[in-house]
């Protein structure tokens, strides 16, 4: 699109013989010009990105349909080197609702020593390239990535949604600041995506980052304080995380 | 002496040096779709290793090449892929035997026609696959041109 132009020939000329005269130079230029053109026209495509935006968070197990492949790729039958299809794999919907718990001793409550949570989670192998990054039960899985067209160092954060407190069925409380992890990896280097922390009671907390077109994960290892002596019962609470795309 | 002789090697020189090819664009607007517009998706939907940033689309074109100003002459046809936004990118077509299948970046023209011109028009069905970095595609859409030109 060009922008609009002031037109400069506005004023034709008093009379209708001007506006003729100029209508028929006009005309003729016209025609100099279509007789002199040497760049006829060419085909044009317009592209549109179809699915610009992807959001892929998991926590604990997920899915993921098709088998990842390196490249090149050793699977049979082969898959030719740079093959768009390869490595491909779709993201799905998992609706598991994984846990991670400590039974701590009668005889230890309270006492200050650290209590190592265990998770019913089974995924230690990472979608990104099948790697055991993880080493389930002793961590939690937690990884995604997102997709987007634009470029630049976008990141979209990823909260967790903390109650205040973890309860039991006798209503007696537990609160969720007692609750910390550590951040690592197998192989991992460098700066964790999701980094370690401790859950802040009743808050909605960022947790870590995704840079979009880049996988992020991160294997965390969870840790009761044990600080406070509380009613003996099995106290629970439920964290939701969220990734938002802006 | 001298004078007389340097008409002639100039004339020799000239009838010697190479004659430096004329290249026409042609007038393909019988071309349909002409104005097409193609949807890219993500070849790899997942950013799985190792990454692929690339987005592509297929698209079918009855192209149709209005070739009479060289009617009865020979020449190579080339398509070409100006270097224009959004950035980089990669064609490759197939066709039904008329024009040479092929691939070019943009910036570039690739041969798709080397012979006698026999008839008016030279038509063929491409099927064209567009690829190109979508961490460049900032904007909903963009116009991808393309040209066919003539050398003679």
């Amino acid at each position: 699109m060009f922008p609009r132009r002031r037109d400069p020939q506005r004023r034709l000329g008093g009379t209708a013989f001007h506006k003729l005269r100029w209508l028929l130079t006009a005309g003729l230029l016209g025609a100099a010009l279509l007789g002199s053109a040497t760049a006829p026209r060419a085909f044009e495509v317009t592209i549109a990105p179809a699915s610009p935006q992807t959001i892929y968070l998991q926590v604990g197990v997920g899915t993921f349909t098709g088998t990842y492949c390196s490249n090149p790729c050793n699977s049979y039958p082969p898959i030719p080197p740079n093959t768009p299809t390869a490595p491909n794999g779709t993201p799905g919907n998992n609706a598991t609702v994984n846990t991670v718990s400590v039974s701590v001793p009668a005889a230890q409550v309270g006492n200050g020593t650290v209590q190592t949570m265990t998770t019913n989670s089974t995924q230690s192998e990472s979608f990104y390239d099948d790697y055991a990054f993880c080493n389930a039960p002793a961590q939690l899985y937690i990884g995604g990535f997102y997709r987007t067209t634009t470029t630049g160092n976008g990141s979209i954060n990823v909260t967790a949604t903390v109650p205040a407190a973890l309860t039991d069925t006798a209503g007696d409380k537990l609160s969720f600041g007692t609750i910390s992890w550590t951040s690592s990896g197998n192989a991992d280097t460098g700066t964790e995506p999701f980094p370690g922390a401790t859950f802040t009671p009743g808050a909605v907390q960022t947790i870590g980052a995704i840079a979009q077109n880049q996988w992020a994960e991160s294997c965390w290892t969870f840790s009761y304080a044990n600080t406070t002596v509380v009613a003996a019962g099995t106290y629970t609470g439920t964290v939701l995380y969220t990734a938002t795309t802006p | 002496m001298r004078l007389r002789s340097l008409p002639l090697m100039l004339t020799v020189l000239l009838a010697t040096w190479p004659a430096a090819a004329r290249t026409t664009r042609i007038d393909d607007s019988a071309t349909l779709p002409y104005a097409s517009s193609l949807a890219v998706q993500w070849e790899q939907p997942s950013p799985r290793r190792p990454v692929n940033n690339l987005m592509s689309g297929t698209l079918t074109l009855r192209v149709r090449l209005n070739v009479t100003p060289w009617l009865h002459r020979s020449g190579r046809i080339y398509l070409t892929l100006p270097a224009q936004q959004p950035g980089p990118m990669s064609v490759s077509w197939a066709t039904q035997g008329k024009l040479l299948p092929g691939q070019l970046t943009s910036g570039s023209r690739v041969l798709v026609y080397s012979g006698p011109i026999t008839a008016p028009f030279i038509e063929d069905v491409l099927e064209l696959t567009l690829r190109v970095d979508g961490t460049r595609l900032r904007q909903q859409q963009y116009h991808v041109n393309f040209n066919f030109e003539m050398d003679e």
